[in-house]
């Protein structure tokens, strides 16, 4: 039998019985589907995150106070004094509510140095207008999300030169009016998040803030080998006072917490294929059922056992291809709604994390467990590859697909549906013709 | 020498039930020649679709041997038959069993699907045989937008395409009007003659026995009588 006949006598069932036929396919779709889904997310989040802390460096030391007094400047001029110290950078954060034009998005208000900037960001890339100088005068440059809020799905709420009204988080809730000389290009994923930060010079934030302390210092070792010795220096200087993370630390606790949604993940798409695999079997059986009078026809005109069981395997193969193809597809689709509806959740949930002031490196601690989201206009390649800037404050990710993960999940769903189809196709393989025949 | 291309040599079928044995067929015996067109008849219960099944190979004799063209089929294993059913044997049913999601070429092509005969080569034979069997501009149809006789020119065709040494016709004319039934005997007459293949109809139309060469009468499971048509 050639592949030509094998297919024929197996697709013809398969076109007679269209919505069976169909019923089938959607289950295997579902499988592949959710496969593709899911995978693509935690491989967008994982490369996402994977970036922004390699932008970040290899070399960088994150300290964020534990205590409410937070660090001063004898702290930076201490941990300029250790060791195979390259930079200190001091970086006051505190919860805000950004007005302009009726629209109000929750923002952080950021104090740096704009020598500390550029160290945090690598390049300083302004969509408008220029940087602050490091001065007390209080003009800010502000994340791209502020500018062009979700809200108003890509249009642009404020422009360089129109002030904008911020609101302090907490009791009191003090208002203040800030001119806005400057807009960043998106950043994506930060450790600090720049996208729907308002950044003002280190005085500038003091004096808003209320604070002569800081949160968080960065601090740079000369080079990657000494980090790891450098970090257990600045914890036992520190101890319970400060949190003390490095890159690398946060890279490996990002990807064990990403391992294990994997998992999970995997063994969701995999239960869904287990009831496609039984979907199938079923529906098969009914279809060997239904062809018995066929098989005992064909089997007289001098087919083979092997000849009916390849038939009918190939009508499991069938579904399986049919059922990758069209999951991959609706995979892909429902990736990039997933990534919208899970970045849309963040955006929801912001205002609440930030509220803890220091709470900024939230997937720095593996308790806290979510990621407090930013940017929110993720939809099919709308991000360019702005990514550059550091971390996990805000989660701006695409779905991944790799040509790997697309040809597993097709393989798998062919080896669901044809070992799905064995018991089945055996079924009809042994068959005697003369009882095949009399059923009608 | 006579050239006999069936010979079925002390034939029983017994099937138990139980406690019960119920002989089907009770040592039957005949020869066909070559070309020799043979019609069973007899009242139902007789033993005629045992005997066809037997003939066909997809039953087996408790006893006795069935030659085709002088091999022996009782003691042949599935795959066996199987590969001796698709090279010596055409069959042709009553409800004429054409394969509903296939067209009439491919229908016809059924048999030789399993034979390495290229794809090219067997559509040309089964497009010359349907043209000669006046189903030319039939070729693209499913059965379900053919007419009763022409169904049954199909399967005739079907029957034809392995160049068999015998055909089996269950019934041929049972599920057509007696004029197209009548066509469908004179076909197979036709064939019987010209391409000397043996045929052994099943009838309950004695009408059509008249185109035969020999008919066997069976009651109980015996041969009660065997009459040679001139």
């Amino acid at each position: 039998m050639n592949l030509k006949d094998i297919f024929w006598l197996s697709y013809k069932d398969l076109r007679e019985k269209k919505i069976r036929t169909a019923l089938t396919v959607i289950m295997v779709v579902i499988g592949v589907a959710s496969i593709i889904a899911l995978t693509s997310q935690t491989q967008g989040i994982s490369q996402s995150i994977q970036t922004s802390l390699e932008s970040l460096g290899p070399t960088s030391i994150i300290l964020t106070s534990s205590s409410s007094t937070g660090f001063t400047v004898a702290d930076t001029a201490r941990l300029s004094t250790l060791p195979n110290v390259s930079s200190v950078i001091p970086i006051l954060t505190g919860s805000v509510n950004v007005y302009a034009n009726s629209q109000n998005v929750s923002a952080t208000l950021i104090g740096i140095s704009s020598e500390g900037l550029q160290s945090l960001l690598g390049v300083i890339n302004l969509y408008q207008g220029s940087i602050f100088q490091d001065t007390i005068a209080p003009s800010a440059v502000i994340g791209y999300s502020i500018a062009f809020p979700t809200a108003l799905a890509g249009k642009q709420n404020i422009i360089v030169g129109q002030p904008a009204t911020i609101k302090l988080s907490g009791k009191g809730g003090e208002t203040l009016t800030l001119p806005i000389i400057g807009i960043l290009q998106r950043y994506g994923t930060s450790v600090i998040p720049i996208d729907t930060g308002v950044i003002v010079s280190m005085q500038a934030a003091e004096v808003l803030l209320h604070k002569d302390s800081f949160n968080i210092i960065l601090v740079k070792a000369n080079n990657v080998s000494s980090v790891n010795e450098l970090s257990l220096l600045i914890t036992t200087v520190y101890g319970s006072s400060a949190r003390v993370l490095t890159t690398q630390q946060l890279l490996e606790t990002t990807s064990s917490i990403i391992g294990s949604i994997t998992i999970l993940f995997v063994i969701i798409a995999g239960i869904s294929l287990v009831v496609a695999a039984i979907g199938i079997m079923n529906i098969m059986l009914i279809a060997v059922y239904e062809r018995t009078h066929e098989i005992g026809i064909l089997k007289a005109l001098g087919f083979k056992n092997r000849h009916i069981l390849t038939v009918f395997l190939f009508q499991a193969l069938l579904i399986g291809i049919i059922g990758g193809i069209i999951g991959i597809l609706v995979g892909a689709g429902a990736s990039y709604s997933l990534s919208a509806i899970i970045s849309g959740a963040q955006a929801s949930t912001n205002s609440n994390t930030r509220n803890s002031g220091s709470g900024v490196f939230v997937a720095g601690s593996a308790r806290s467990g979510s990621f407090s989201g930013g940017g929110a206009t993720f939809a099919a390649g709308a991000s360019p590859a702005t990514s550059s800037g550091a971390g996990l404050s805000s989660l701006s990710y695409s779905p991944v697909f790799t040509p790997i993960t697309i040809l597993e999940a097709i393989l798998v769903a062919v080896i669901v549906s044809v070992v799905a189809g064995v018991y089945p196709a055996i079924r009809a393989s042994k068959m005697e013709p003369i009882e095949a025949l009399r059923e009608l | 020498m006579i050239d006999y291309s069936i010979k079925v040599h002390d034939v029983s079928k017994t099937y138990k039930s139980g406690d019960i044995r119920v002989n089907a067929l009770e040592r039957i015996s005949f020869m066909l020649k070559k070309g020799e067109f043979a019609a069973i008849v007899g009242p139902s219960g007789s033993g005629k679709s045992t005997l066809m099944n037997i003939l066909g190979t997809i039953d087996k004799p408790s006893s006795g041997e069935v030659y085709v063209d002088g091999i022996a089929t009782a003691k042949m294993n599935g795959d066996e038959l199987a590969v001796f059913r698709n090279k010596k044997l055409g069959f042709i049913f009553q409800a004429f069993n054409l394969i509903n999601g296939l067209d009439a070429e491919q229908n016809v092509e059924l048999p030789l699907m399993v034979t390495p005969m290229p794809n090219s080569e067997r559509r040309k034979k089964s497009d010359a045989l349907l043209v000669q069997l006046g189903l030319g501009n039939r070729l693209k149809l499913k059965p379900s937008q053919l007419s009763g006789g022409e169904q049954q020119r199909v399967a005739v065709a079907r029957a034809l395409i392995n160049n068999p040494a015998l055909i089996l016709a269950d019934e041929p004319t049972g599920d057509l009007d007696s004029k197209t039934g009548e066509e469908v005997i004179k076909l197979l007459k036709k064939i019987c003659k010209d391409d000397k293949v043996t045929i052994v109809m099943v009838t309950h139309n004695l009408d059509t026995t008249k185109y035969c060469d020999r008919i066997i009468h069976l009651k109980d499971g015996r041969i009660e009588k065997e009459e040679l048509v001139k």
